[in-house]
């Protein structure tokens, strides 16, 4: 077995995916960035230097403190307090491990059923290529947020702000999700269209494998390189479309913050002056996104078949 | 009771406007062990035929009458369920392209494992072996380590290494080529043919080898089949077809030949080309293009005659048999 993945490894060093990377400082930059914003979620409990979700922690007194480097700061409080008087490094530390689990979940989720209703209606045709595509069609001509809006305030109704609070994460992944399946079944389906008129086809049907198996075993492969590119791209706008439903209130609730919900709570407090609340979140959601969009971009170029398969 | 027995085989493609017969009414039977040659121009409908004997034609394609044989079981009216059992196992086929034919995103040897695992209850550590002793029959430099290739680390001819050796992981019956070595080399295509007859002798497998290569035909196979917009025109043993055919267009088909001992000769030309399947001429479907076509040819289908041990479809060769017989009987 250690040889198997010692091969790997050396076919992965040896592939032109490596090979581009190495020489693309933009790519390595966005790498290497995103890796620390991953790590610094992933990781956050431990670095955090107090817990944002323990409420005797928190002191009122607090409340509103500049960064440390101005007037009035407190290095106890590296980047300033909010106005619930929460550690805001703290705060973004727990609310960008939130703002990724959702865009990850929520494309995790697409993806599923995007590669699902894309495969069976590209390789199967006919009425169910003409189904799905119609149902596609339809939810892609709402707009996601109008969608999440509507869903969400029903949700919140329904449940109650409490409950809301528990569930926040799973029904936005789910509101998100759901939403943006479209993007990925259409690309699934132009892909599996163009694969499926090639010869490996005809040779698995004749060899006598069953559709599922030629579907997901033999298609599904050659129609990755697109959804990887499509998926990077579509964890950025999953972690913006939070961001927004958060910032309209529709999102994570105030005591489990998201990067979207921080910015929108420091928002109400820009006026008298605590800039901060609002700005670093920011900040860390546009490098976030910026870094995630960049990488989405190299991939893009380097899994274009037309530019290395020939 | 021969392996394989096609019987009035007729083959369509609904479109709009009615239907296209791709195929219409072909009939041969394949033995066990024998090599059978099918041969025609491009768009005769010879992959047409190899496709639905697997049952395999996509919509709008449909096998509209007529019967496939296997071992006495009609293939026509089998169900999925069952074809699939048959496929890749006891028929097996291989294609043209094999830059094509193989998933480019799987090694070698996870798609011999499939193919083995797809039709036998096999552990993979013995599908593995299989697939080995396998490659080391079709003769790949270092079997051991194209396992674990993926198709575009092989060359052309190392993949149809590969692909005779897919074809022959299951001992099938019968394995159908279609033009197996039109994208090789030259000298890869030699060997590869060599590796393929020799390897059907030594498993005692059935080879339907379609191609338009007329030399390959004749040193491969012991019976042929000539096809023209979808019929067979003319069929026996092909030492015969070969010396001495009968319908006018295997004719051209050989004169088309450059032949090794006559320097300086003008290749024939068979006037025309194929009619497209919309297009079919009445009659004779040759009859355009066909040097002694005459009223009776442009209007009656020819049924078979049988000339010698040949079968042909051809209103000349009837009337040439014809005056014969009545030369026969005059002179006692």
């Amino acid at each position: 077995m250690s040889t198997a993945t010692l091969s790997r490894w050396s076919r992965f060093r040896e592939s032109f995916l490596w090979y581009s990377f190495k020489r693309d400082k933009i790519a390595i930059v966005s790498f290497v960035v995103f890796v620390l914003i991953v790590a610094a979620g992933v990781f956050a409990p431990l670095l955090a230097p107090a817990d944002p979700y323990d409420l005797t922690q928190i002191n009122i007194m607090n409340s509103e403190l500049p960064p440390m480097w101005l007037d009035g700061g407190d290095p106890q409080f590296p980047l300033g307090t909010d106005a619930q008087g929460r550690d805001l490094l703290s705060t973004i530390l727990y609310g960008t491990r939130v703002s990724l689990l959702i865009g990850f979940g929520a494309v995790l989720l697409q993806s599923l059923l995007g590669i699902l209703f894309g495969l069976l209606a590209g390789y199967l045709g006919g009425r169910v290529d003409a189904l799905l595509m119609r149902v596609a069609d339809v939810q892609l001509s709402f707009s996601t947020l109008m969608v999440a809006i509507i869903v969400g305030a029903v949700f919140k109704a329904s449940f109650g702000n409490l409950m809301f609070g528990e569930i926040a994460i799973y029904m936005l992944i789910l509101i998100i999700g759901v939403a943006e399946w479209p993007q990925i079944a259409r690309t699934v389906r132009a892909s599996v269209l163009a694969e499926k008129k090639k010869e490996y086809v005809d040779a698995a049907k004749v060899m006598g494998f069953r559709t599922n198996r030629i579907m997901f075993r033999h298609i599904l492969p050659n129609t990755l390189s697109p959804i990887f590119v499509i998926g990077t791209v579509q964890i950025a706008n999953a972690i913006i479309s939070e961001a927004a439903l958060s910032f309209l209130g529709l999102g994570m609730p105030e005591t489990q913050p998201s990067l979207g919900s921080l910015i929108k709570s420091g928002f109400d407090y820009i006026q008298s002056g605590s800039w901060w609340i609002t700005l670093i979140p920011g900040l860390v959601l546009v490098v976030l996104v910026l870094v995630i969009n960049l990488l989405g971009d190299w991939l893009r170029d380097v899994m274009n078949p037309r530019l290395y398969k020939g | 009771m021969a392996l394989l027995e096609v019987k009035n085989l007729d083959v369509r493609f609904a479109v709009r406007g009615g239907d296209l017969k791709a195929i219409r009414g072909i009939s041969f039977s394949l033995d066990k062990g024998e090599r059978l040659g099918l041969v025609g121009e491009s768009g005769a409908g010879k992959s047409v035929a190899a496709f639905s004997i697997l049952n395999l034609i996509a919509r709008p394609g449909y096998i509209a009458g007529g019967e496939i044989l296997f071992e006495g079981r009609n293939l026509a009216a089998m169900s999925e369920r069952e074809l699939r059992k048959i496929r890749g196992d006891r028929i097996a086929m291989i294609f043209q392209d094999p830059m094509m034919t193989l998933n480019p995103v799987l090694t070698v040897g996870t798609q011999m494992v499939e193919a083995l695992k797809a039709h036998r209850r096999i552990s993979t550590a013995n599908a593995r072996k299989i697939a080995l002793e396998r490659l080391k029959q079709v003769q790949i430099p270092s079997p051991e380590k194209r396992l674990d290739q993926y198709p575009h680390e092989l060359s052309g001819g190392m993949r149809q290494r590969v692909i005779i050796a897919i074809a022959l992981l299951l001992d099938p019956e019968i394995i159908i080529a279609d033009e197996p070595t039109t994208a090789l080399d030259v000298t890869i295509q030699a060997e590869i043919m060599a590796l393929l007859l020799e390897l059907c002798e030594q498993h005692n497998v059935a080879l339907m080898l379609i191609t338009h290569d007329l030399g390959v035909v004749s040193q491969v196979s012991q019976r042929m089949l000539v096809m023209y917009a979808g019929r067979v025109i003319e069929q026996g043993p092909t030492k015969e077809i070969i010396n001495d055919a009968q319908h006018p267009y295997t004719q051209g088909l050989i004169n088309a030949l450059p032949q090794m001992g006559e320097p300086g000769r003008r290749l024939f030309q068979i006037p025309g080309s194929m009619p497209s399947l919309n297009r079919i001429p009445t009659g004779c479907p040759f009859n355009p293009r066909c040097q002694f076509a005459n009223d009776h040819c442009r209007e009656v289908m020819p049924e078979y005659v049988r000339s010698g041990n040949v079968d042909v479809a051809c209103h000349e060769v009837a009337a040439l048999i014809e005056k014969e017989k009545q030369l026969q009987e005059e002179q006692p």
